[in-house]
């Protein structure tokens, strides 16, 4: 299964838009095909933002969960998603 | 006196706020007088009457006075720019959204508790209005009291 990232920012956040670069960056090492990248206009899909807790944009939630209220350094999003993925590829794989 | 000065009733009069808001204003840091009269009476610019439009405005978009003093700060700073004030509209935006979330969801429990009712005139202790919150409270009771029993057992 897929890890579904999500990067509320908004729309006109320049600064936003670097580190999302740098943070996309780590997924592509990762292996990009475990990964769903989805960009989030906060004014756009408030909804969802509100639903997730998201306070002040730029925030990044894995999985329907808001994990950085703020934009991680590359290195933190990549300890995150490697801990994931190892969880993913559990040892005890299910007995069905 | 200096023709351009303003007592606080001019201000508030031309403002259209009261004298009480403008000294509460001042306490808290939103605005402060140009000078004092020698008799000590506060003495305003027509700046005055600007900032206390602004507040006013940026109360009706939903800005706590905190935010206003924020976004006072950032218009009076060199190194801010319109990001700046964006980045704060954009939270003040978030946080506006989650309350009517949570408004909505309040709604919709008192719509269910009026719906519970049945407009025959039971007694107090047969209303089901007042019988589902106590159900509601005593659901919490329990699981609260479960709650430290595990936190016991845990230790």
């Amino acid at each position: 299964m897929k890890i579904v990232i999500e990067v509320f920012s908004a729309p006109v956040c320049s600064k936003c838009a670097q580190a999302q670069l740098a943070l996309k960056a780590v997924t592509e090492e990762l292996g990009e095909k475990h990964f769903i990248w989805r960009d989030v206009n906060v004014l756009a899909d408030i909804d969802r933002a509100v639903e997730l807790g998201v306070i002040a944009p730029p925030s990044l939630a894995i999985d329907g969960e808001l994990v950085f209220a703020a934009l991680p350094s590359p290195e933190r999003l990549r300890k995150e998603l490697a801990q994931r993925l190892a969880r993913t590829a559990s040892p005890f794989p299910s007995s069905s | 006196m200096n023709s351009t000065m303003l007592t606080i009733g001019k201000v508030a009069a031309s403002a259209q706020v009261t004298a009480d808001s403008i000294r509460y204003y001042e306490r808290e840091g939103l605005i402060k007088p140009a000078s004092k009269s020698k008799s000590g009476y506060r003495l305003y610019t027509d700046e005055a009457i600007r900032r206390i439009a602004f507040i006013k405005q940026a109360q009706q978009c939903g800005f706590s006075l905190a935010d206003v003093r924020e976004l006072l700060e950032l218009r009076s700073t060199d190194k801010a720019c319109c990001d700046d004030i964006y980045r704060v509209s954009v939270e003040k935006k978030l946080q506006l959204e989650r309350k009517i979330k949570a408004l909505n969801v309040m709604s919709q429990a008192l719509s269910r508790l009026i719906e519970m009712c049945s407009h025959d005139r039971k007694s107090l202790a047969a209303c089901p209005i007042l019988g589902a919150l106590e159900a509601g409270h005593a659901k919490d009771h329990g699981k609260a009291v479960k709650a430290r029993s595990r936190q016991r057992e845990a230790r």
